[in-house]
């Protein structure tokens, strides 16, 4: 069943509350790169791909690749949402035992199609994914989400050279372009702009929407899928901390744990608990 | 002696072609190292199975851990350090972390495979950085004999695994009829305990060619090849060195990490035994023909004797001590 509008974002609302309580309850994790993917991840997770929570390794799945693993406490949410595992699970994010580790880990967490974290990577696997799907004859999406900060891995471009050359038309790749990374903007550590002529050039279709926007993303991952031997990338730009306005914008959100009020100030933001 | 020369990078493909008849699950990932790998006969067979990312090997990687958890099982070939190098992080992460059915073939390995190249292209590092890793395998044999052998074995193994080749000018060794069993060390020759000689890789021919001479001084060794550094056949090779008390490793690698350090590590915990390491003494050799280079960084013949003769010196004065105590 698909989900669209208000109710996408009711979904959005809840993974952002699930993010501020799972991050101030490991004491650790990466709140504002979290909240700047929310509505992507809404959008692919409740309305997008096809997926069966019962059979998470079904072969001819959509899959995903969360290429900035820093910001898998907005995934765990979502798939423990979807019935992947049991939502008080979510309490043991980077905890000693859980299935949640700090970065995620296909082995250990129903839902987690790759193993991910160490930036600059998603783009790679998900072409060998989205090449297997093709050599299998099977009608599967491969969607890869990346920051901005990490296309300044080499890999990336390494991995944006070959899609084109294997003709990954299955193969769609989201970019969190929220002008931030851990250190400072992306401007000043090394600019991407203009970042969509990069990838038209290296012969992408391109597409450029508001990353909060689930109706946008829908859209434009609909035109995605019209395209005919080529891969895809849709720029999303995006604010970090996005959805809570203390956070928005202000970078040392990217690695920082809520205090006791701040947690309470972003629930009564996002709506209060649900009674 | 026998001087056949036979290229493993050739048997490699050999196998490769015949593994493509049993199944289309086997594939081909290369970096721009299709001709290296002397597979542009498996690509006019099976064009839909090889996959060149170009100069890309950590693209090479990724991309294979992609394709294997899709339930393909690819091979990646390309010069040994630019995998273990190159692509370290995408071996270790996405390949040994999920535990992901990718091959990786490394030619060139040590001096013998990189020879006239120079530094860039001779690869004495590749084991210790892998052995480091939990949760890959890796296997070095000796001939071309053997890598058709192993790399049948490898096609059928469940797990990250890391095959080390050549130049495609190895010595043959074993008989086609030699089997390759993953995990376990092999005596090749026993002509007595003075001393055990423990060689991985192509090295094992002039290992061969000089027990010949050290017998013929009635110094009786015993031979074995490791031809997997990982997992370490640990309980075999203990009661090697039980039998013989002193040890010599040789191997084209650098001392350090690999099959001197595999040796040594299991004498400390099992068996303390005197033990010389030959093989790259921690240095960064130069251009030179391969055989010269075996020579001059301390694998000659004359260096085995010399060790081995260390080695049983060290043992005798222990065996002194021992009794006088």
């Amino acid at each position: 069943m698909t989900i669209k509008g208000d109710n996408l974002s009711k979904i959005a609302d809840e993974l952002r509350k699930d993010v501020m309580k799972m991050v101030h309850n490991a004491g650790d994790g990466h709140p504002g790169p979290s909240l700047s993917i929310v509505e992507i991840i809404v959008a692919l997770y409740f309305n997008i791909m096809n997926i069966n929570p019962q059979f998470a390794l079904w072969e001819e799945r959509d899959r995903l690749i969360l290429s900035k693993g820093h910001a898998c406490p907005v995934l765990y949410s979502a798939l423990a949402r979807k019935g992947y595992f049991d939502l008080e699970k979510l309490h043991s994010l980077r905890k000693y035992g859980s299935i949640l580790q700090g970065h995620p880990d296909m082995k250990v967490t129903p839902g987690i199609d790759f193993t991910s974290g160490s930036l600059g990577n998603g783009i790679s696997i998900g072409l060998g994914m989205a090449v297997a799907a093709k050599l299998k004859g099977h009608n599967n999406y491969v969607y890869v989400i990346t920051g901005d900060g990490e296309l300044q891995e080499g890999i990336i471009w390494e991995a944006a050279m070959a899609a084109t050359k294997f003709q990954a038309d299955n193969l769609i790749v989201f970019v969190d372009f929220n002008k931030l990374q851990s250190g400072g903007t992306v401007e000043e550590i090394s600019a991407l702009n203009p970042l969509l002529p990069k990838w038209k050039s290296f012969g992408w279709h391109c597409q450029e929407v508001d990353g909060h926007d689930t109706a946008l993303l829908i859209d434009a991952v609909s035109r995605a899928k019209t395209v005919k031997d080529q891969p895809s990338v849709i720029i999303c730009h995006t604010i970090k901390g996005k959805g809570i306005s203390f956070m928005e914008g202000d970078n040392s959100w990217h690695k920082r744990v809520p205090s006791d009020l701040e947690l309470k100030k972003a629930i009564e933001l996002l709506g209060g608990e649900d009674k | 002696m026998n001087e056949e020369i036979r290229s493993t990078r050739e048997a490699f493909i050999t196998a490769m072609l015949e593994l493509a008849e049993e199944s289309s699950k086997y594939l081909l990932v290369c970096a721009d190292s299709l001709l290296a790998m002397r597979a542009s006969a498996y690509k006019l067979q099976y064009p839909d199975r090889v996959f060149d990312v170009g100069i890309a090997e950590q693209n090479a990687v990724g991309f294979s851990a992609g394709l294997a958890s899709s339930g393909f099982i690819p091979f990646v070939g390309t010069y040994a350090g630019f995998i273990t190098m190159r692509a370290c992080e995408q071996v270790r992460t996405f390949v040994a972390y999920p535990g992901l059915n990718v091959k990786l073939i490394g030619i060139n390995g040590g001096v013998f495979g990189g020879e006239r190249e120079g530094v860039t292209h001779q690869f004495f590092e590749d084991i210790g950085i892998l052995r480091s890793m939990p949760g890959i395998t890796i296997v070095t044999p000796a001939d071309a004999a053997q890598t058709y052998k192993a790399t049948k074995e490898i096609s059928v193994y469940d797990g990250p695994i890391y095959m080390r080749l050549g130049s495609g000018r190895e010595y043959s060794v074993f008989s086609e009829d030699d089997s390759f069993h993953i995990g376990k060390i092999r005596v090749i020759k026993q002509y007595g305990n003075d001393v055990s000689i423990f060689a991985s890789g192509f090295v094992l021919k002039r290992v061969l060619d000089t027990v010949e001479v050290l017998k013929s001084q009635n110094i009786n060794a015993t031979v074995v090849e490791v031809h997997t550094l990982k997992p370490v056949d640990a309980e075999s090779i203990a009661s090697i060195l039980a039998l013989t008390g002193c040890a010599v490793t040789v191997e084209d690698h650098n001392i350090i990490g690999g099959l001197g350090s595999v040796i040594s590590e299991v004498s400390v915990e099992h068996v303390p035994v005197p033990l010389v390491r030959l093989g790259i003494q921690d240095v960064f050799p130069q251009s030179g023909e391969a055989k010269q280079l075996l020579d001059n960084y301390g694998m000659s013949s004359e260096d085995i004797i010399n060790a081995v003769k260390k080695a049983m010196i060290k043992k005798e004065r222990l065996q002194k001590e021992s009794i006088r105590r």
